[in-house]
């Protein structure tokens, strides 16, 4: 066992109003520069849709992440032999608007345009695509593009009575396995050690441009103006004095949450291998993520050099209790066998059958609605846990029996209290784990969801402890 | 007793690849180039009728071994390369085809960029490894990117320096990488490019004289060795993935001397750039493969003699 510590995100997808606040803020504090107008290092798609860039998710288009060829990991721009990344339509065509032509104008019967203008060339264009073009269009063609629609049928969701939509944020995932960081040819990519944050070095990158398609999330980004790739930094000038990113800081859902988890990294290669894409995400919560109460992970992690605060952090994570011991978030796409390190809870929607059965109907009856629910589990299985619906199911009647134990509380009527304590423990709930993820889930006070260590992370050198300065 | 007729044949087989691989090696080498002096400026626009009247060189040049992570484009090409000094500068017309032009530009994020790079090592004596160099041999690199313009690069050298030489050489403290941008006061290069009808034609001028102790001297009448490496956008080439050639000698022709009492009677008037030709390189890949089938047939006589 290599015990490692990382700086994990969760997001609970419930939660999220699709405000976009975390993009704009992370734009504004990062990537306001020449070169990267096009670029969002976070993003908010709407879904099902196209997602950004344009179908990013479909890998025989973009050939990111790994190939599993017998047992053994290849790149999945290797075995194709294809190199070219993503083109600025692939993306969209950024622009901005001629503001200064509304007062400079001059007097006329008609009202002054401002038309849009390109933020690369400085010309008009036609605006005909957006970094989140189908926003809140649920049911329209543009569904067709979304690459989840494995073992459904997605006419019917073009269905008045069976629409449904959800959003995703989305930032760089810092895998554990990443694949963009197999791929430079330069090794300009490196995974911090004491925190986890993977990142590009802007002296060693020469804009090869491998890791913008080996990515299989699309969050390596070509700077044209600097003819290097740039990435989510995961604001770590932020993390490494205890503050929570820019997106975290600033979502209006309360959505996010950051703690530590300690994984297993002799683990992370062998459970990116496995051959049922569908156990990869048990596996990777079993064997790669470490419980930080067990003793051997504990001895471990000292061995590893990892500090009292860091092993401290992760005892009180919120994000291991959510991740791991609740097990109601996943990672994206982990059939992409990146090992994501960012994970989302499912969002619960609302029950596509109407009157007696829908929420808020005799507690007894939510169960079974799981299943009926508006966003078929089929749908959140192909996007979280590479098709394995039992865990979705899993993780949504925790939700649900959260739900029901909570208004017990409040409701107080004959019977329910004892019917959601039932639901509570078909679902492997305790009454404490309820009120601790109400508290989490609901109350999020911000200590509570962001705890992140400042420590730094002890160095042996010549078989002396030394704290790096 | 087949076992060691079958050892035999593949011995004597492999003997004779190796002979005829080595001499191709060899003869690489051996091209020396005169480089001719003219007076005053030398023409930066490929198109002046100046370098048509130059003799120019055709090296061949073939796609780098490299399997990682993608596959190259098998593929030899030509480069031709046409030389002029003035005694202060040497130019270089560099002149190969590419059906594509591949020129980065704003907002282009999918195009690799068309290059070509001239290689030149940084001291005289024992040749650097051809590949960029080694930590106590490094190389000094003239580089131009379509649309990006001309660097003067340095390969090799970074790992083999200690941070205070490396400052004092105006080098980052620790090194980034294997190939590094020369400190600005040495960004001494200038390229001109035009492409016209499937044709990119560049001329890139450094000075003959050496601004940076990691940039390679110059000197009339000495020979100097280059190599040469063109990439193809289109085909996705950056980086390692490129074409490249063996090493090949230039001599810069002594400047002319000013007034004609001094000229010694024996100089000749400078004649046009030659090659010198030796063996040429078919010549030895024929003798290898002559050798090798020898060897072969013996190999296959002696293995049914012993059967």
């Amino acid at each position: 066992m290599r015990v490692r510590a990382q700086v994990v995100m969760v997001m609970n997808l419930d939660k999220c109003i699709g405000c976009h606040t975390c993009s704009i803020t992370c734009k504004n504090t990062w990537l306001k520069r020449e070169g990267m107008e096009y670029v969002w290092w976070n993003n908010v798609e709407t879904r099902p849709g196209p997602g950004y860039p344009r179908r990013w998710e479909d890998q025989d288009r973009y050939n990111g992440g790994w190939a599993l060829e017998g047992r053994k990991l290849r790149l999945r721009i290797e075995v194709k032999g294809e190199y070219r990344p993503p083109a600025l339509e692939d993306y969209y065509h950024p622009w901005t608007y001629d503001y200064e032509r509304l007062f400079s104008a001059q007097q006329f019967d008609v009202q002054p345009a401002a038309r849009p203008i390109s933020l690369v060339t400085g010309e008009p264009v036609d605006v005909e695509w957006g970094p989140n073009w189908n926003d809140d269009l649920a049911g329209t063609d543009l569904i067709d593009e979304d690459s989840n629609w494995a073992g459904l049928q997605r006419e019917v969701y073009k269905q008045y009575r069976d629409v449904f939509m959800m959003y995703l944020p989305r930032i760089c995932n810092h895998c554990l396995f990443p694949s963009c960081l197999y791929a430079c040819p330069r090794k300009a990519i490196y995974k911090r050690e004491e925190d986890g944050i993977v990142l590009v070095d802007q002296e060693r990158c020469r804009g090869y441009r491998y890791c913008v398609s080996a990515c299989p999330y699309k969050k390596v980004y070509y700077n044209w103006k600097s003819g290097k790739s740039e990435k989510c930094i995961f604001c770590y000038p932020r993390i490494e004095v205890g503050q929570p990113t820019v997106c975290s800081e600033t979502c209006v859902g309360k959505i996010r949450y950051l703690g530590v988890l300690l994984y297993d990294d002799d683990a992370v290669e062998d459970v990116a291998r496995e051959p049922d894409p569908r156990n990869i995400v048990p596996r990777f919560l079993d064997e790669v993520i470490l419980d930080p109460t067990d003793p051997r992970v504990v001895e471990g992690a000292r061995k590893a050099g990892i500090a009292d605060a860091w092993l401290e952090a992760a005892r009180v994570s919120p994000v291991y209790k959510i991740v791991k011991r609740w097990r109601v978030a996943f990672p994206l796409h982990p059939e992409f066998r990146t090992m994501p390190m960012l994970f989302y809870v499912p969002p619960l929607s609302p029950v596509i059958t109407e009157g007696e059965k829908a929420l808020g109907a005799k507690v007894s009856d939510l169960f079974p609605l799981v299943e009926e629910m508006r966003i078929p589990v089929r749908y959140l299985a192909n996007m979280f846990t590479a098709g394995n619906e039992e865990l979705v199911v899993g993780a949504l009647k925790k939700l649900i029996a959260l739900r029901a134990y909570e208004r017990s509380l409040n409701v107080r009527r004959p019977g329910e209290a004892e019917a959601a304590r039932k639901l509570l423990s078909e679902a492997g709930l305790t009454e404490r784990d309820a009120e601790e993820m109400y508290r989490l889930f609901a109350l999020a006070r911000y200590h509570e969801r962001f705890v992140i260590p400042t420590a730094r992370k002890k160095v042996t050198v010549k078989g002396i402890g030394i704290v790096r300065p | 007793m087949r076992r060691v007729s079958l050892l035999a044949v593949l011995l004597a087989a492999l003997v004779g690849i190796a002979v005829s691989m080595s001499a191709v090696v060899v003869t690489a080498q051996v091209p020396e180039v005169a480089v001719k002096y003219v007076e005053g400026a030398i023409p930066l626009d490929p198109n002046s009728p100046t370098w048509a009247d130059v003799q120019g060189v055709d090296v061949q040049l073939a796609s780098q071994a490299l399997v990682y992570p993608v596959a190259p484009t098998a593929e030899s090409r030509t480069l031709l390369v046409r030389a002029l000094h003035n005694g202060t500068h040497v130019a270089f017309y560099l002149e190969w085809s590419d059906d594509t032009r591949d020129v980065a530009a704003p907002g282009v994020l999918d195009t690799f960029p068309d290059a070509v790079a001239i290689q030149f090592p940084t001291r005289l004596g024992q040749l650097p490894y051809i590949c960029m160099g080694m930590v106590d041999n490094p190389v000094n690199i003239i580089y131009w990117k379509a649309g990006v313009g001309a660097e003067n690069l340095v390969a090799g050298a970074g790992y083999g320096l200690s941070p205070e030489q490396r400052d004092a050489l105006g080098l980052a403290r620790s090194p980034v990488s294997p190939v590094e941008l020369l400190p600005p006061n040495a960004q001494v290069v200038t390229a001109v490019a035009t492409y016209a009808q499937g044709t990119w034609r560049v001329v890139m001028v450094r000075p003959t004289a050496s601004v940076h102790p990691l940039m390679a001297q110059l000197v009339p009448g000495q020979p100097i060795s280059t190599a040469f490496a063109v990439w193809d956008g289109s085909k996705g080439e950056r980086g390692g993935l490129k074409a490249t050639s063996g090493w090949i000698s230039f001599v810069l022709e002594a400047a002319a001397v000013p007034t004609p009492e001094t000229r010694p009677v024996t100089e000749t008037v400078p004649g046009p750039a030659k090659v010198v030709e030796v063996t040429p390189t078919w010549a030895w890949a024929a003798i290898g493969v002559l050798i090798a089938v020898i060897a072969l047939l013996l190999g296959l006589l002696l293995g049914r003699r012993q059967t």
